[in-house]
């Protein structure tokens, strides 16, 4: 391999977990954009994504094996529904009756209700590590020297398209607008005739869903997941959301893609031991650069 | 009519625990990982000493007035949590002795404990040297150590697969960083190159990175010195990205679990062990077959018999000390001599170690290790 291919191979690496990273981020940004809390049980609802698409394809009938697209389709539907109505009823029982409360007393119960999903994973699923199906062999598209897997396109594909749909539904639907005027201003939002509590169910349900669909991809990538997987992954994608500007959408999928190349090229060309160290050094820098991130929360004057 | 009732049960209840004073009970204590990543190591252990503790309980009292009991706990391969478990251990008066811990860095962090409490503890896979080089009288342990593995992966590396480039990753824990020290070293002294020598973080997923930047290096033979679910990460993101090099692992990934995380990507990856081919020995056919008719054959891991033959160390020097006494038991164990066990006949050095120092090499073959031969021919 040439220097240049391999630049571009650990380009790749980073691109594909950083798409990861966004998808997660963008549950952060959403739900941080309307009420400004940081859902911090937002990594365990990713990993349930993985346990629910792991548990699905184990209930499928045989005939519904590997490599049928329906199989796969079905994991991500239901891992999809799954994380979304979790997120939703997490935010009924959880952080509605706390509307009014300061906001660390919400903080403290997201934190909560982490520790209590990854409790709940552990009992359901055991604390071993559990091992994922094989979906796309190794087959991979070669250039020259740098491969890209089909699962590593799949990931990219699937997560550019589920964020230009989120895009598109933010920008040009009504609910979308609504979602827009609650972020900018809830009181005003209200006086409008917007209902603001449904609009917060709308974005946990979203922001939920998003982060279900990139715990399943994480399963299916890495092939192994355990309880805790969710932390880690969390706060990564946290760091990312707050990399591209925290309440801000495009700047959450930004800052993913980012985070993930810093760190892919971080320990591809300095030390893998501190990949994470190289990671969140970066982030430092950049925050007291820009305190609100790349892009910064959109504000209309 | 109900006031002799009454009279008669407090009789009874008086008569039996009277009862239950006289038959007391000595513990044995067993520490692994059981939960987490590891937990598959940690869960064999305790079987493996369940075993031992029911053999004997079946046929009656070890000592008059004493059955045998186990206290199982978690250390879930985390050093400091390896430590608070020891003082658990040391803290109750009826344990007299311990099996465990697995991981290198929890016996070298619980050790001092043991030692002051003179409490046994006999390792059935902790193999760094170092834990016994520290001076505790405490601390046995019946596998091999890696200064006799790491060596021999060495010199199987070099002379039967032929490695000219090596590149050495490990996973910075006392076990890892240990065998894979040693590795390089032997392997350098042999005339092999090392091309690079990189860390990664346990509990890490991704690390493409550092694998595509070890492709750019070409090496022929990738020795990782580290724990199965790291090990069968790395080896599938190799595969993936088209790292073909061989693969060379120590008994850290010598765990049917790897298999089932690496899957086909496992096949035709060597690891050494630290003991022999247990299934082919003829002293171990009795463990097995009761091993696998209560737990399941799928179930049992590397150092299944070691962790019995430690357990049999333990329950043997306990019947001798005839008494429930930790300093007694203690200097049974050392005195332990030829001890006709699973594994082959044990004794310990003056440090602790086991001296069978037999290393086995395996190959994953149709989803299955196969014993390959012994590391130095």
């Amino acid at each position: 391999m040439s220097p240049l291919e391999t630049f571009i191979q650990q380009l790749i690496n980073g691109l594909v977990i950083g798409m990861i990273y966004a998808l997660i981020a963008l549950g952060y940004t959403m739900v941080y954009g309307i009420i400004q809390l940081i859902n911090f049980a937002h990594g365990e609802i990713f990993i349930t994504g993985a346990f629910i698409g792991l548990a699905v394809f184990g209930a499928l009938p045989g005939a519904l094996g590997l490599g049928n697209l329906w199989a796969l389709v079905l994991m991500f539907a239901l891992a999809m529904a799954g994380c979304g109505l979790l997120g939703v009823l997490i935010e009924r029982v959880a952080y509605r009756p706390l509307r009014k409360s300061p906001r660390l007393a919400c903080l403290i119960t997201a934190i909560g209700v982490s520790f209590i999903l990854q409790n709940v994973l552990m009992l359901i699923w055991g604390p071993v590590d559990k091992s994922f199906p094989v979906f796309f062999k190794h087959s991979a598209l070669t250039f020259g020297a740098f491969r890209v897997t089909f699962m590593q396109s799949f990931i990219v594909i699937s997560s550019l398209v589920m964020m230009l749909v989120l895009h598109f539904f933010i920008r040009r639907t009504m609910l979308g607008k609504a979602l827009r005027a609650a972020s900018e201003d809830m009181t005003a939002a209200r006086l409008m005739g917007i209902n603001v509590e449904r609009i917060i169910s709308v974005c946990f349900l979203i922001g939920s869903a998003l982060g279900g669909a990139g715990g399943l991809m994480y399963g299916m990538y890495y092939n192994t997941i355990t309880f805790h997987d969710g932390y880690l992954a969390g706060i990564k994608a946290f760091t990312a959301a707050v990399l591209g500007g925290i309440g801000n959408v495009p700047g959450a999928m930004l800052g993913g893609v980012a985070l993930g190349m810093m760190e892919g090229l971080g320990a591809g060309y300095l030390s893998s031991e501190w990949k994470n160290v190289f990671a969140f050094l970066i982030l430092i820098i950049l925050l007291l650069r820009w305190p609100s991130g790349i892009l910064g929360k959109f504000r209309h004057e | 009519m109900r006031k002799k009732i009454l009279i008669v049960i407090c009789c009874l209840l008086s008569a039996l625990s009277l009862g239950a004073k006289q038959t007391g009970v000595i513990k044995i204590g067993c520490v692994g990982p059981i939960t987490g990543d590891q937990a598959s190591l940690g869960l064999d252990q305790l079987h493996a000493l369940q075993i031992a503790v029911d053999e004997v309980n079946a046929k009656g009292e070890i000592i008059p007035g004493c059955r045998l009991e186990v206290v199982s706990l978690d250390d879930q391969h985390n050093p400091s949590q390896a430590v608070a478990m020891a003082k658990r251990l040391a803290a109750d008066p009826d344990v007299v002795a311990v099996i465990g811990h697995m991981n290198s860095s929890c016996s070298l962090a619980a050790a001092p404990i043991y030692q002051n409490a003179r409490m046994a503890e006999i390792s059935p896979s902790s193999s760094n040297p170092e834990i016994s080089r520290k001076g505790y009288d405490t601390f046995f342990r019946t596998c091999a150590t890696d200064d006799i593995q790491a060596p021999q992966a060495a010199y199987f590396a070099f002379k039967q697969l032929k490695a000219q480039k090596v590149f050495v990753i490990d996973d910075k824990t006392t076990y890892g960083k240990g065998i894979a020290d040693e590795f390089k070293k032997e392997i350098l002294r042999l005339g092999s190159s090392v091309l690079g020598h990189q860390g990664i973080m346990q509990g890490e997923k991704d690390f493409t990175p550092l694998l595509t930047k070890i492709k750019a290096l070409a090496p022929d033979l990738i020795f990782f010195g580290g724990m199965y679910p790291e090990g069968a990460l790395l080896l599938r993101q190799a595969r993936s990205l088209g790292l073909i090099a061989q693969w060379l692992g120590g008994d850290g990934i010598y765990v049917s679990a790897f298999i089932d995380l690496a899957k086909e990507d496992a096949e035709g990856v060597y690891c050494t062990f630290i003991g022999a081919d247990v299934s082919s020995l003829a002293s171990a056919k009795n463990y097995l077959e009761t091993y696998n008719s209560r737990f399941g054959r799928q179930h049992i891991g590397p150092y299944s018999a070691y962790a019995y033959d430690a357990a049999n160390i333990i329950i043997e020097a306990i019947r001798k000390a005839a008494k429930k006494d930790r300093q007694a038991v203690l200097a049974q164990v050392r005195a332990t001599k030829d001890f006709p066990g699973v594994v082959g006949l044990t004794n310990f050095d003056e440090k602790g170690d086991s001296t069978i120092g037999f290393i086995g090499v395996f190959r994953v073959k149709n989803s299955a290790f196969e014993y390959v031969g012994p590391a130095k021919q």
